[in-house]
């Protein structure tokens, strides 16, 4: 029995008045009286243990032990203290009539015992929690040579597929949570929050400043996040927990939590990294004397005179000459700087960090191009004496420069002819080879520049109004702004145009968000016998603004003024996008304890979007997640005495998605800055639609969390099945309707189901030696479960009910017919012609069938070596199919050496041809698409390789220094025809390899 | 101070559900999530309750000419295109790999230009629709304004089916925004689209002022209605009305008149100018210039085909004026230089021409000629000979009096909007004159394919055109 004494202050906060009224009418509780609690924790060997957390049990009241281990609180004596810190296990001491504790902490073989798991709106533990949520913690993330933090968790972590689209700094990924949901593309990113604070993954760069040199989703927003700033990252998979992100949780929910200081003595650190990256695999492409026979031949079976326009081969261009393109364009070694300081300390009261950071990466192209990132990280923590109010101030600067040239400068490493001229002539000028060609350089004239500053605020105040009360607002404010402009100087172009710089244009893109968010919540924890219960309510409420201005500016009186938009004879706006979004929710979650064994976790959100039209804008959202701690049985206990720890969880809810962009339920027209006769002209901006709503997502979820031999073997096997409806899509529509899409809910269901498992063993240790190993695996599946008269519908040639989203429908190849040497398919509707609409049934999948991680470290004394293998089983595009015809003028992968030579033949690889014949040149048009371009593209890579030499404690006296070696991407093991099967592309660079050398200093 | 019953933990259950419904009622503020409309867009309806935004939907479609469809005189335009695809221009580089099939005829339905040119030209009939069915309820408007909106949208809702059918062969005609109908639209035969394209431009015609809005010419009038009309009559093979229609237009001797000096033709303030393109900023010129002027030889794109520059008759003066040559040792190569400017200048000097009254002579001419009336068919020939320098042609008919007419064709609009090609094509000279020059031309080639990613979309659209 408790009694509680009513205690309310008139600290209420704003926008918690008026609830606190109508709860202070309701609440009628009493607290007995505390007292003053004293005592120290030290380790086993008996030093004090400084950082260490002494809170009461269900309840929020806690503080930590100071530099001499020493720690005072206030406790009642029914309550129970936990004591507990990261590395030892956590202890449960109940107070009674004692004053002062003597604590020692056992050291925890497995590190993880009594993590605080970020769950968004609350924090639980591994023992504790309902739903599926993955972590990578700050010790990973240093260990690799990274800038986006995205990178830093490829391979690490079930059911999260990562994937890098290019190699130039600044880029993008693409991140999966559980597959695809949605059969719009880009609706199946994650919600990302940063220490509560939701976050615009949307890039705020412009497709036509960015759109050559950036593939994908362009300037990832990702970018402006300093990996070393980052404690932990936590990744929502299950209904139980994303529903409490309601509308937006249907896709996961990527946590990010900044690090914060501990209190104790204050504590410099500074890391400094230095390194290389490079392109670690090339393509076999064809030599000078494979590529004129290749040419040759082509004419030849076409039976077409050699053109005077095909300059390699008709004598104009040498036909000796050799250049391996891709060691001139991308074969540099880009050098990668990381620098690192930080200091932080405090007292149990005020606990502070601050850090800065500075990283520099080169490219592999050709020129001086680099990538910049500036940042500083602020973390102010204060709690009263009393511990009953709290405040905590996290604010991160980020500013970053990004040089490049405008365009990738792999396609060119591909496509050219290896006999093309010189790149300079002789006085060091761009060579033209008389116009015959575009020399690649030029478009190095071409420069795209951007620099993008971002702040993200946030502050989290609370007030703990009863033992059990707390009261708590989390406010929030990101900032970015991004500056694009790209150059396209009059001497990127042919001399032969007669161009001078009036000829030279620019392109800006200035664009700036801003958003805020307030979440005012309330949080009740009590205890009765062998009941627990947590209760949460909050609401959020959200305004995000962006704008983008473009501007398009032309003719400069020199091309030394080309950067100054002032300077252009003409100027043009090309786009002025103003948007903004605003969202409002009210969400809840109870959580039940029952004998500490079983758990009932209830979470429901109801959410309004101004995304959506009047009527359409409110839903409700929720999700149920139970678990049984069987391990706590009396029974299991007895019987099976290995196993320390086992828990049967699962959930099930409904999630969605508003992902579907702004204003899109309005008939608008849009001005578009183009103008005529002195005005500016006004178009229809979409077909519009006033009647979609939700995309809704059921996810159930079924797990077991096994610990055995004291933790020694921790494993986790989930099943998930999620099934997306009222798919919200733009339906691709035919050109005829003036338009590419509608915006619209479609009645088709997606599911996605798999296993993943991790299993975490301790292999050896001993005082000296320890040896970790850690493996996930994910064997996903996604599946079009129905599609009403998909058929008839415009998907109907991208789709099938029963496969995968990722599919391509594609002709199935079935010889290179030996008399003409012309590909051949199947003739699917037996109509004895073979066409793009009807005889595409072939189906190939591009998802997935499994992957994972295997991660090993090792340690002994100083010495810690960390190795991540990276493992992905899949189909992609076969690179020899990718460039343009094999005897065209492009230079090809060696793959097509294989080719049809004479009658009787029986090859894979069809004739050469010039392009210029209709049946050859279909052909090759039909295998692009068809089940030949498409080949294994499974890999095994050996992600990340740390290792770290830490001198004895009293080496440097108080200094402690740590040397480190780390490579990134070092080797990769696979059957792929092309440069690099992550991101499958001859457009866009590889992932890169990176080495570097570091070290740390502390004290 | 108060105590609970420590039996009933629900009690505490039923306190958070009443937080919760507390919170729902506060935060269901459903006027937080109503917006206002950002700066860059207007509601469709207010777009047509004053004539200024109105006028800015109308003109959007002549933007869209001018940046990037059929229209254009850059690389996406049919002047350049339909150049290299029949006889005009000659490819010297080799880094076009989409034009290039172009120049060899030997399209394939994947042709990104393809499906440019397709979806450009019904995003703007869109516009055209979406501009018929809003201004008829625009009471704000006069009478007045809203038949020169009407007269617009229903005169560009012509032109772009005709130059489609043109390309394509049978096209959806569409007249309405309904995206349900227009996803599966079917295919209507070249004779249905012309009759389409006449009944819109009989309205046009009628709705259309004769004077002009302004007087850069740069939005069409009744005159320039009714030359379109002309030509499709023409291409229709309805001779007696394209006699008719052309006269009509010929008879405005207040608004036109042959410009005597050749190099004044193309200039911003030709009287010979039917209708022509304002440029996207004072001081712009035309998209041609600098897509055909090159200065140094050999040429860095493409060059006018050696077979264009013999056709020009001795003492043609139009070889002088509007064809410029650059030599390079014992090679010379040549350019359009009709438009004369490829940059910007102080004052704009040249717009991009889109209809001018040699074309009106010529299609009366051919009326003329097919309907055996040789008399009133040379003397238009002549107008234009004459101006040219040339001695007048006498006595032909028949079939002779049709190759004059295409030969005069070919030298007065070379390198203007496809004309050549649609020549060869209603002459049915394709195979005799292309499959002669041209080693891949094939008879399917006198249409291009529908591009691929239409023919997915809409089974209604198959099958593709023979020969893809």
């Amino acid at each position: 029995m408790k009694n509680k004494t009513t205690r309310l202050t008139g600290a209420a906060l704003p926008g918690l008045i008026c609830l606190l009224m109508s709860l202070s009418a309701l609440w009628a509780s009493a607290s007995p009286l505390q007292s003053r609690v004293t005592g120290s924790v030290t380790d086993t060997n008996d030093n004090p243990i400084p950082g260490v957390s002494i809170s009461l049990k269900n309840s929020n009241t806690g503080t930590q032990t100071d530099m001499d281990g020493s720690f005072e609180l206030l406790a009642s004596p029914q309550d129970t203290l936990r004591i507990s810190y990261i590395g030892f296990k956590t202890l449960l001491l109940p107070v009674g009539n004692q004053t002062t504790f003597n604590i020692i902490l056992q050291q925890d073989i497995t590190d993880l015992g009594e993590v605080i798991i970020n769950a968004g709106y609350y924090n639980t533990t591994r023992r504790e929690q309902t739903g599926s949520i993955a972590r990578v913690t700050a010790e990973e993330i240093e260990r690799q040579p990274v800038t986006n933090p995205l990178a830093a968790l490829q391979g690490r972590m079930a059911g999260v597929n990562i994937t890098q689209t290019t190699g130039v700094p600044g880029g993008s990924f693409d991140i999966q949570i559980r597959g695809v949901n949605s059969l719009r593309a880009q609706a199946n990113k994650p919600l990302y929050i940063i220490d509560g604070v939701p976050y615009a993954s949307e890039t705020l760069g412009y497709n036509q400043t960015y759109g050559s040199i950036l593939p994908g989703d362009g300037l990832s927003p990702l970018n402006s996040i300093n990996p070393a700033d980052i404690k932990s990252i936590e990744i929502l998979k299950d209904a139980d927990a994303t529903a409490i992100y309601g509308s937006r949780g249907a896709n996961g929910v990527v946590l990010i939590t900044t690090k914060t200081g501990s209190p104790g003595k204050t504590r410099f650190q500074a890391r400094l990294q230095s390194g290389i990256s490079y392109v670690g695999r090339t393509t076999q492409m064809l030599n000078t004397p494979q590529f004129l026979q290749m040419r040759e031949e082509a004419y030849a079976n076409d039976g077409i005179a050699i053109p005077a326009n095909a300059y390699d081969i008709n004598g104009t261009w040498d036909r000796d000459r050799y250049t391996h393109w891709q060691e001139v364009f991308i074969g540099r070694q880009a050098e990668t700087l990381n620098a690192q300081v930080s200091v932080s300390g405090g007292s149990a009261q005020t606990r502070f960090l601050l850090s800065g950071g500075y990283q520099r990466q080169g490219t592999v192209f050709p020129g001086d191009y680099t990538y910049g990132r500036g940042s500083v990280h602020l973390n102010l923590n204060h709690q009263s004496t009393d511990e009953r109010f709290r405040i905590n101030l996290s604010t991160t600067y980020t500013s970053d420069q990004n040089n490049l040239p405008q365009s990738d400068l792999i396609r060119l490493a591909y496509q050219l002819a290896p006999n093309a001229p010189e790149l300079y002539d002789e006085v060091g000028n761009l060579n033209w080879e008389n116009s015959t060609w575009n020399n690649p350089l030029a478009s190095l004239e071409r420069a795209y520049e951007v620099q993008t500053q971002t702040l993200i605020a946030n502050s989290v105040i609370s007030y703990r109004l009863f033992d059990a009360l707390t009261a708590k607002v989390n406010l929030g404010y990101t900032t970015s702004k991004v500056d694009e402009q790209v150059t396209n100087p009059s001497t990127a172009i042919d001399p032969a145009f007669g161009r001078g710089s009036e000829f030279s244009s620019l392109r800006t893109n200035d664009a700036s968000s801003h958003s805020w968010i307030v979440e005012p919540q309330l949080n009740y924890q009590a205890v009765w016998g062998n009941h627990e219960l947590d209760v949460l309510v909050g609401g959020s409420f959200q305004d995000q603004q962006r704008q983008q201005l473009g501007i398009y500016a032309f003719g400069f009186a020199s091309n030394s003024l080309i950067t100054n938009a002032a300077a252009a004879s003409t100027l043009r706006i090309t786009n002025n996008d103003v948007r903004e979004y605003r969202y409002v929710a009210a969400f809840g979650r109870i959580n039940y304890q029952l004998n500490s064994k079983y758990l009932l976790n209830l979470t429901a959100r109801r959410d309004g979007s101004s995304r959506f039209g009047p009527g359409k804008q409110f839903a409700n959202f929720g999700a149920v997640g139970l678990a049984w701690i069987f391990s706590e049985e009396r029974g299991v206990k007895d019987k099976m005495g290995f196993l320390n720890f086992g828990k049967l969880r699962g959930s099930y809810g409904i999630t969605g998605s508003d992902a579907i962009g702004d204003y899109q339920y309005l008939n608008t027209y849009t001005s578009t800055g183009t103008s005529y006769d002195g005005q500016t002209t006004l178009e229809p901006t979409r077909l519009f639609n006033p009647n979609f709503s939700w995309e809704t997502n059921k996810k159930l979820e079924l797990a077991l969390e096994l610990g055995m031999f004291n933790d020694r073997i921790r494993s986790t096997v989930a099943f998930y099945r999620n099934r997306s409806g009222n798919q919200l899509v733009g339906i691709p529509l035919p050109g005829t309707t003036g338009f590419s899409n509608l915006q619209a809910n479609l009645d088709a269901l997606v599911e996605n189901k798999g296993w993943e498992l991790s299993l975490n063993t301790v292999n050896l240790d001993n005082k000296a030696f320890r040896w970790e190993s850690g493996i996930n695996l994910t064997i996903p599946k996604t599946t079009l479960k129905s599609f009403p008269d998909l058929e008839g519908s415009t998907y109907a040639n991208q789709y099938v009910v029963g496969e995968p989203l990722n599919i391509v429908k594609v002709f199935e190849f079935t010889q290179v017919n030996p008399e003409s040497g012309i590909y051949e398919f199947t003739d699917f509707n037996e109509d004895d012609s073979v066409s793009f609409a009807d005889d595409r049934q072939a189906v190939v999948s591009l998802d997935p069938k499994y992957f994972g991680g295997f991660s090993n470290s090792f340690s002994y004394k100083g010495w810690e070596l960390n190795v991540l293998l990276q493992f992905v089983k899949q189909t992609g595009l076969d690179a020899v199919y990718q460039n343009a015809i094999p005897g065209g003028g492009a230079n090809q992968h060696t793959g097509v050496l294989e080719r049809w030579q004479q009658e009787g033949d029986l090859s894979r690889v069809q004739r050469y041809a010039s392009g210029r014949v209709l049946a050859p040149a279909l052909g090759f048009a039909y295998a692009r698409s068809s089940t030949l371009a498409y080949s294994d593209a499974s890999f095994v890579r050996l992600k990340n390789l740390a290792l770290n030499y830490t001198f004895p404690k009293q080496f440097f006296r108080k200094l402690q220094c740590t040397l480190s070696v780390q490579g990134q991407n070092l080797a990769v093991w696979t059957p792929y025809t092309g440069n690099d099967p992550e991101n499958q592309s001859v457009l866009s660079l590889p992932p890169l390899t990176t080495l570097t050398t570091g070290i740390t200093l502390s004290f | 101070m108060k105590t609970i019953n420590p039996n009933t933990f629900l009690c505490p259950l039923k306190r958070s559900a009443l937080f919760l419904l507390l919170l729902l009622n506060l935060t269901a503020c459903e006027s937080f999530v109503e917006l206002e409309l950002p700066d860059d867009q207007l509601y469709g309806a207010g777009v047509f309750n004053d004539y200024t935004t109105a006028s800015a939907a109308l003109t959007d479609i002549y933007a869209g000419y001018r940046d990037n469809t059929l229209l254009t005189g850059n690389t996406e335009g049919m002047s350049y295109l339909l150049g290299h695809y029949a006889d005009e221009l000659d490819l010297y580089t080799s880094s076009l790999p989409n034009v290039e099939p172009f120049n060899t005829n030997s399209l394939l339905p994947g042709n990104p230009y393809l499906a440019i040119q397709w979806n450009n030209s019904y995003n703007l009939i869109f516009a055209a629709n979406s501009i018929l069915e809003a201004v008829p309820n625009a009471v704000d408007l006069t009478p007045e304004q809203q038949n020169q909106l009407m007269g617009e949208a229903l005169f560009n809702r012509a032109l772009i089916h005709f130059y489609l059918t043109q390309l394509y062969g049978a096209i959806p005609y569409l007249s309405s925004t309904d995206y349900e109908t227009n996803r599966s639209a079917s295919r209507k035969e070249e004779v249905e689209v012309y009759q389409r394209c006449i009944e819109d431009l009989a309205r046009a015609k009628a709705l259309l002022p004769q004077a002009y809005t302004n007087a850069s010419r740069t939005r069409p009038n009744t005159w320039a209605c009714t030359a379109v009309l002309a030509r499709v009559y023409l291409y229709a093979n309805n001779w007696e009305q394209a006699a008719e229609e052309a006269g009509a237009v010929l008879a405005q001797q207040d608004y036109y008149a042959l410009n005597p000096e050749l190099d004044e033709v193309f200039l911003v303030n030709s009287r010979e100018t039917l209708w022509q393109l304002a440029p996207n900023a004072a001081g712009g010129n035309t998209t041609e210039g600098p897509q055909f002027i090159f200065s140094t030889a050999p040429p860095p794109d493409s060059a006018l085909s050696t077979v264009l520059l013999n056709s020009f008759e001795n003492g043609d003066q139009r070889e002088q004026a509007w064809v410029q040559t650059v030599t390079e040792g014992t090679n010379s190569y040549a350019f359009a230089y009709k438009y004369k400017q490829n940059t910007n200048t102080t004052v704009s000097l040249e717009h991009s021409i889109m209809l001018r009254l040699a074309e009106v002579y010529l299609i009366r001419a051919e009326a003329y000629a097919r309907l055996n009336r040789p008399a009133p068919a040379l003397a238009d020939l002549n107008a234009l000979r004459q101006r040219a320098g040339l001695t007048p042609l006498a006595g032909l008919d028949g079939t002779a009096l049709l190759d004059a007419v295409v030969q005069e064709r070919r030298v007065e609009l070379f390198t203007e909007l496809g004309h050549r090609f649609f020549d060869l094509k209603r002459f049915d000279k394709l195979d005799a004159v292309l499959g002669e020059l041209k080693e891949s031309w094939d008879a399917t080639d006198r249409i291009f394919p529908i591009p691929q990613n239409e023919l997915e979309l809409n089974p209604n659209l198959r099958p593709q055109n023979d020969g893809y």
